[in-house]
């Protein structure tokens, strides 16, 4: 029983930090008594830490499970984490898979999670939410970072305060967060405009960006135009701002449409846009004519679309990921002791086609965010 | 404001009052101040704030703490400098949907002046005289030309706005002076009774950022000084009186001599000056700027409703610079407090506008005080 004594050494340790109380000197020896009552104990004891229950019961094993856990929080009751997610588009339907893998993550590993920031990419705003965040002691954050500089000072702020902070969705490089959880942006729009050069070989080709110079989707539209530039061909890209609301990218690109005949190729680099681009596609007519077609994300319209042949792709970024992997990581963080946890995580370049985009047709999915039962589920 | 003071104190000074029998009889009683108070325009909603501060204290152990107190000025004090001078062009009966784009448009020409290499104080003055000129065409078309003043800045504050996306390129920039430097100091911990050093970040900013918004208390000073000196301006100066004037009567304003058009320009210039100026503070906050017109918009609505929560009239003639304050610290606390009981952002615009519903008819009850006071 050499790791149990090890362990018991160590416990006992960090309790002497801790000034002596009744309450602790029962944990010490509750402790004791489970652990040193066997390996059955310590089984049980490893089997509850693995299912990650915060929920304190009465019994002797789960004592010693619950106890060393409280004092890596530095003790207290074992209340749930709560994580903060500070998002620059509150309300829009892209985040809605993003939602339910934060919510799912936290069904699992029994924590709460908040959904705060701003409804229209506004920075300051979503500063001060981050700032709230701080000051109502939450027990991690994972922010968008649309801004370069803007939220170096409030993650410094919440690292100091030894709250950890993950980026999803959008990163900035000087930023001092743990990790990053999402696309590599750059890399997706290189990618993307491979895909141009490849289907249209010259001529006009209209690249839409809702709102141009946010750090989440501009870095793609930077990438395209950068593989279309390097190609050297023929290829003439024209950068369309289409706005921040869907019914205004619709009118947009309509109006581009029927101004610009000639155009060979319509490609968005955001969700808005590219369902626009479907729906365009198809009320001209153009897919008889041979444009082509392409953009980002998977809203209803554009998964239609797609298997319509409206499109021939749009590249998935798993939204549900950049929701559910912040909260493991932060979880894990808190658990062990800022040992472990954080890690990079690219949630994706997957580029979808006619064939591939059927299952995502045909299934209703919390992955997706068209279903609302709960994905991933405590066995 | 002698009255303000007095009565907002008036719980405290209620026990004091009745012991001093010559106190008592040569000033009004605690019920009388609470009464005379309340008929202030701002009376009552400062009875709402103090409502909705409370709740929040009492829901959340880290409401009223001085970190939260912190956190909270972002939330009101640029909104109560954009009120303020939504306030002043509200009482003389006109209202500037610009704000918002003047809000982006100012530290965009801010970080242009400083590319062209002009020391920061310059590039401030400037930036204000950017946005004052944008004052200035909204007052001579509402006032000279004749386009009513809703249109006129309905026009500039997409005109602006797109103006800042070609000025811009659309791309965010950093702000000139607002640079964040880290130094590394050896921070000595107690740990166990034993000493270790441990090195630290500490972040720093220069003395110009932490004057125009980049420090703590910057905005909440330049909005209380801003603040202060619209509601001097508007209760002592012959400015302020003509501006009531003219927002309660415009004709015969004018037939009594007050020259109105320069009344009205006079107040839209203030008016965009502020909102260039607090453009300038919050970009220095977040030390870079987003071309990011879709929440112009948004940023102009909250100036407004606070000036209107604050007893400002949509038809002019009455209003307060003090209220426009106390209007946006409402709304700050509302936001600030739901965020920090932790609200997703799915239910925080549903609750905030049952909030403000609630508030308003809890502040239209209390301000019934007026009707019967029988004051003046």
């Amino acid at each position: 029983l050499d790791p149990v004594h090890e362990a018991l050494e160590r416990l006992e340790w960090e309790d002497d930090r801790q000034e002596e109380t009744p309450r602790s000197r029962f944990r010490a020896f509750s402790r004791r008594a489970a652990l040193t009552g066997g390996a059955a104990g310590v089984a049980a004891s490893i089997l509850a830490a693995c299912g990650g229950s915060s929920k304190s019961t009465t019994t002797g094993t789960a004592a010693a499970s619950g106890t060393p856990a409280s004092g890596v929080f530095g003790g207290g009751a074992s209340k749930p984490l709560k994580f903060a997610f500070v998002n620059h588009v509150t309300t829009n339907p892209f985040f809605v898979p993003t939602k339910y893998g934060a919510e799912d993550a936290c069904k699992l590993l029994g924590c709460t999670y908040q959904w705060t920031g701003s409804e229209n990419s506004n920075v300051n705003e979503m500063v001060n939410a981050t700032n709230s965040a701080i000051t109502g002691g939450v027990d991690g954050i994972a922010v968008a970072l649309v801004d370069e500089k803007a939220f170096n000072s409030p993650v410094d702020a919440a690292l100091k305060a030894k709250i950890p902070v993950v980026a999803y969705n959008a990163d900035a490089k000087s930023n001092a967060r743990l990790a990053y959880i999402g696309q590599d942006l750059f890399v997706s729009g290189q990618e993307m405009g491979k895909r141009i050069i490849s289907l249209v070989k010259n001529g006009d080709v209209a690249l839409f960006i809702a709102t141009p110079g946010s750090a989440n989707i501009q870095p793609r539209i930077d990438g395209a135009l950068d593989s279309i530039k390097k190609s050297g061909g023929g290829i003439t890209p024209h950068t369309v701002a289409t706005g921040a609301a869907v019914p205004a990218e619709l009118s947009t690109i309509d109006a581009y449409v029927s101004g610009h005949p000639n155009t060979k190729g319509l490609f968005a680099v955001d969700a808005g846009s590219t369902q626009s681009v479907a729906q365009v596609m198809q009320k001209h007519g153009l897919r008889s004519k041979g444009v082509k077609g392409g953009g980002y994300d998977l809203t209803p319209v554009t998964q239609k679309g797609l298997a319509n042949d409206m499109l021939d792709f749009t590249i998935d970024q798993q939204p549900y990921l950049q929701g559910f992997l912040p909260v493991l990581e932060l979880y894990l963080y808190k658990q062990s002791g800022t040992l472990s946890g954080i890690a990079d995580v690219n949630t994706g370049l997957k580029f979808l086609d006619k064939t591939t985009v059927v299952p995502y047709n045909s299934t209703k999915s919390r992955y997706e965010g068209s279903s609302t039962s709960a994905g991933v589920a405590k066995a | 404001m002698p009255v303000l003071r007095s009565g907002g104190r008036a719980p405290a000074t209620a026990p004091a009052a009745p012991s001093p029998q010559q106190a008592r009889a040569r000033r009004p009683g605690a019920a009388e101040v609470g009464k005379r108070f309340l008929t202030l325009r701002e009376g009552s909603i400062v009875v709402v704030t103090v409502l909705a501060i409370l709740y929040f204290s009492l829901k959340t152990d880290r409401f009223f703490t001085t970190d939260n107190f912190k956190t909270l000025l972002p939330y009101f004090a640029p909104f109560a400098i954009l009120a303020a001078g939504e306030a002043l062009l509200m009482i003389s009966g006109e209202i500037d949907l610009s704000i918002g784009s003047v809000f982006l448009f100012s530290p965009f020409m801010f970080y242009e002046f400083s590319q062209a290499g002009l020391p920061l104080i310059p590039c401030l003055i400037l930036a204000l005289l950017c946005a004052s000129a944008v004052g200035l065409l909204n007052g001579v078309l509402t006032e000279v030309i004749g386009v009513s003043s809703f249109i006129t800045t309905l026009g500039t504050l997409l005109g602006v706005g797109g103006l800042t996306l070609i000025i811009s390129h659309a791309a965010p920039v950093a702000m000139p002076g607002a640079e964040v430097t880290s130094t590394t100091v050896n921070v000595t911990h107690v740990i166990n009774g034993q000493t270790v050093v441990l090195p630290e970040k500490v972040n720093h900013i220069g003395t110009f950022a932490k004057i125009f918004g980049g420090g703590i208390y910057s905005e909440l000073i330049w909005a209380l000084v801003i603040v202060i000196g619209v509601q001097v301006l508007l209760r002592m100066t012959r400015w302020g009186m003509h501006t009531i004037a003219v927002g309660g009567n415009k004709l015969g304003a004018s037939e009594a001599g007050i020259k109105v058009r320069v009344v009205v320009i006079r107040n839209f210039i203030m008016c965009s000056a502020f909102a260039g100026l607090v453009g300038i503070f919050e970009a220095t906050r977040a030390s870079s700027v987003t071309p990011d017109t879709a929440g112009a918009s948004e940023t102009m609505f909250r100036a407004v409703s606070a000036a209107v929560i604050g007893g400002t009239l949509l038809t002019g003639g009455e209003g307060t610079a003090i209220g426009a304050l106390i209007g946006a610290l409402f709304l700050g606390v509302l936001r600030d407090g739901l965020t920090l009981q932790g609200i997703s952002a799915d239910y925080l615009d549903f609750i905030l506008g049952i909030a403000i519903l609630l508030a308003m008819v809890i502040n239209v009850y209390v301000g019934r005080v007026r009707k019967g006071s029988g004051r003046g």
